[in-house]
């Protein structure tokens, strides 16, 4: 079941009405039944997986509590560590690694083949993954006491929103919320149903129709010229926006009606002035769970090397984030593309800020409209190896065709399906455009007058209706 | 009242919810009407050509299939030659589902003569979007109960999503909006169905295996009905694989299985698939799947002749 699917909007409702007549003491007892229901739902084997990293974070955080001693306390984190991460290497990274060996050894005429695994990446594994890690390493630093209530760190883990794909949450901000008072809150209520209204216009009028002539640029990148894989790069990081984007604000949306708050996963990331602020806009629960527990302690052991451990910390945390992308090496090209890109800012920031303030350069509007369209045409370009291109060479055709075919028109399959998409995506842009810069004003959700509140649901609901890609279309980040 | 009503916050979400649904309700309701009026009073388009194949056509040699059969069969050529009128009910990116609902509408109304089915390579190859794009049916749901039971093979929540009037026309609009003007008769003219291809394929001839593909049960069933049906109501069927720019060292498996199951109906399966005659000719083809307009033409001549051939065989 998804979010996307017909069973999820009974199932949605029926959860909501049902949690709500319960008693409190109740309510987070019936979301755990829930979530176990919505994961088994989807392929019952994988909630096996999914109940052995809960069982084994709640022993081992148990046990690292349990003990003084400094040397047990790590020796049990490691153990945890490579137990939690053992699902995650076997169906994500094992062929990868294997493919990856054999290659090697065959330069030096050594043939030792092994089997290759067949089997779906179970959903979701690369997000429940880093949850349990992040709590157990929370647990070692002494961030939190580990919960005795197996039940409630099983919700944590498997909580339904959250559990396909994120936000990747964290114990300190999730247990204290599941062991509290699950109350009803109006407020919170219609936050919570605006939210989910926005992310299913996201994902079902703005990815999914992008999506398709994204992909089918690339998935014939050798039957299209260089203008239509420029369109297809460009428009490529607006479906990714809108799919994890739409799909993460349904997830929020879903929490803060059940008046749980969950952290924000993206904060309007096209306006960002350069890739360091990008990157504290895009995929933020993901960003800050790399930055806390891989970059920071990196950056800390190579702070001999001034300047360039900050670059060694970035090249190997980035590098990291696109192996949790993809066990694939153009997830590899990608991330150092952003380590480079981010190592470069790193190193010239301290003049670039003063060259900044010396023409005051912030309160020029021109300015920061072409630092906008830098950043995202740098990233544009980096993501046809985030996911957009199937090989690292079909990466590298991809941008030389962009500047050396300049054949026919750009491709189109109808003159419908850039109306429709072009309204999608301008609507997207001119709310968002309006959140940044004009907040507060021009309200339609949160507009005083009810009738112009509600004008703006069943608008965005017609608007569904009427121009959705209901069917069809599948969840990107399912993938990682 | 109003103050206890207001003091009960379950209630008041209650009330605005419900006013939420009314409105929805209200817009969808006006717009879906709309909508429908619009589809239906189309004069050309994809759209158009799907309501006339359903509803309208009287022609007694009828062509179906997906885009295949929609750019490579000239009814004016089948009937200068044979002397019987034509129709194409081809229609891009459908499947033997869409086909078969399009027979049944046809099969209310009368009986063609004869029926051509063209049967692409991979016809029966398991593709959930094959099911998606039943939604091209959607608009006839509502007064063609023969072809419900196509469309519910969609998705088992076919019957309750249909409860939204906007649904059936979903992502159509601006096909609809174009379809009602003047100007689209002339954008991509069709020829009794037939909508011709113009480009001309620049490429060598590939040689390869064509890959085993998973069978959809669900498609062989259907394709099974499509002919029963045809035999039942006594049109004559022959079904055609057209030709592929490629030189395929195996057959598909979804062709030997259309092919052995025409024979065990005593249909006739005419398979163009390889036939040098055509695929020797890149200037015939507009893609590797599909004839342009002068293979087009070129290919039902050599269908007719062929089926003239069998026709003369077949008489005592």
């Amino acid at each position: 079941m998804i979010f996307t699917s017909f069973n999820f909007l009974i199932f949605f409702p029926l959860v909501i009405i049902i949690y709500f007549i319960l008693p409190e003491r109740w309510r987070w007892k019936f979301l755990l039944i829930s979530s176990g229901y919505f994961y088994i739902n989807i392929k019952p084997i994988y909630a096996i997986l999914l109940l052995l990293v809960i069982l084994t974070t709640y022993i081992f955080t148990r046990l690292i509590d349990g003990t003084d001693s400094p040397g047990r306390k790590k020796t049990f984190l490691v153990i945890d560590i490579i137990l939690t991460l053992l699902p995650l290497f076997f169906f994500k990274y094992y062929n990868f690694v294997n493919d990856a060996t054999f290659n090697l050894l065959e330069t030096a005429h050594l043939r030792w083949p092994l089997p290759e695994i067949s089997w779906l990446l179970p959903i979701g594994i690369s997000y429940y993954t880093f949850m349990a890690l992040g709590y157990s390493i929370d647990v070692y630093n002494e961030e939190i006491p580990a919960e005795k209530n197996f039940g409630i760190v099983a919700l944590f883990l498997s909580f339904f929103p959250l559990v396909l794909s994120g936000p990747i949450e964290r114990a300190p901000n999730m247990l204290p919320q599941f062991k509290g008072k699950l109350i009803f809150n109006y407020y919170k209520l219609v936050k919570g149903l605006q939210w989910i209204l926005w992310g299913y216009f996201m994902k079902l009028v703005v990815a999914n129709r992008v999506g398709m002539y994204v992909n089918a640029i690339f998935n014939n990148i050798n039957e299209h010229n260089g203008k239509s894989l420029f369109v297809a790069t460009l428009l490529y990081p607006i479906q990714v926006y809108a799919d994890l984007g739409g799909y993460s604000l349904i997830a929020i949306g879903c929490a803060k009606v059940m008046g749980i708050d969950v952290m924000q996963n993206f904060n309007r990331p096209f306006f960002a002035t350069s890739m360091s602020d990008f990157w504290r806009r895009w995929h933020i629960s993901l960003i800050s769970w790399l930055t806390d527990y891989v970059y920071m302690p990196l950056a800390f052991n190579f702070r001999r090397f001034k300047i360039w451990g900050i670059v060694i910390a970035l090249m190997i945390t980035f590098i990291l984030s696109g192996l949790w992308h993809g066990a694939n090496l153009t997830f590899i090209v990608w991330g150092t593309m952003q380590g480079i890109f981010l190592s470069i800012e790193a190193l010239t920031n301290k003049k670039k800020k003063a060259f900044v303030r010396k023409y005051n350069l912030l309160q020029k509007g021109w300015y920061l409209f072409t630092c906008s369209v830098f950043t995202y045409l740098l990233f544009a370009f980096s993501e046809i190896f985030g996911g957009a291109s199937e090989s690292v060479t079909a990466g590298f055709l991809t941008i030389k065709k962009i500047f050396t075919d300049f054949r026919g028109d750009v491709w189109y399959e109808n003159p419908s399906m850039i109306i429709i998409t072009s309204i999608s995506i301008l609507i997207l842009f001119v709310v968002e455009f309006k959140a940044e810069y004009y907040k507060g004003q021009f309200s339609f959700f949160g507009n005083r007058s009810v009738a112009v509140r509600f004008l703006s649901y069943a608008f965005l609901i017609i608007m569904i209706l009427l121009i959705g890609v209901l069917d069809g279309g599948q969840f990107i980040y399912f993938q990682f | 009242m109003i103050n206890k009503i207001k003091n009960n916050i379950y209630v008041l979400v209650l009330i605005k919810l419900a006013l939420l649904f009314a409105i929805v309700f209200l817009v969808d309701f006006s717009v879906g009407h709309l909508l429908r009026y619009l589809y239906f009073s189309q004069q050309s388009g994809n759209l158009y050509r799907t309501t006339y194949s359903l509803e309208k056509t009287k022609s007694n040699l009828l062509i179906f299939g997906s885009s295949t059969a929609n750019h490579e069969y000239s009814p004016k050529i089948f009937e200068n030659r044979l002397h019987i009128s034509s129709y194409n009910t081809g229609r891009d990116g459908t499947s033997i589902f869409y086909q078969y609902a399009i027979l049944k509408g046809v099969l209310k109304r009368y009986s063609p003569k004869m029926i051509v089915l063209n049967f692409d390579l991979d016809e029966f190859k398991k593709n959930p979007a094959s099911y998606d794009r039943i939604s091209t049916l959607l608009p006839y749901y509502k007064n063609h109960p023969e072809i419900r039971s196509i469309i519910n093979m969609k998705s088992s929540e076919e019957r309750i999503k249909l409860c939204s009037r906007i649904y059936p026309f979903n992502s159509m609009l601006f096909t609809i909006l174009v379809g009602n003007t003047e100007f689209n008769k002339e954008r991509r003219k069709d020829f009794q169905g037939f909508v011709p291809l113009k480009k001309v394929f620049d490429r060598e001839l590939d040689t390869g295996y064509y890959p085993e593909e998973a069978l959809d049960v669900n498609k062989i069933r259907i394709y099974k009905s499509f002919i029963w049906d045809c035999i039942h109501s006594n049109v004559k069927l022959y079904i055609v694989c057209s030709p592929f720019y490629h030189e395929l060292k195996n057959t598909p498996n979804s062709v030997i299985l259309g092919e052995k199951i025409a024979h065990e109906n005593n249909i006739r399966f005419f398979n163009f698939l390889n036939d040098t005659s055509l695929t020797n000719h890149p200037s015939y083809f507009a893609d590797m799947n599909h004839l342009n307009y002068e293979g087009a033409e070129v290919f039902s001549n050599k269908l007719i002749d062929t089926l003239m051939t069998n026709e003369e065989d077949d008489q005592p």
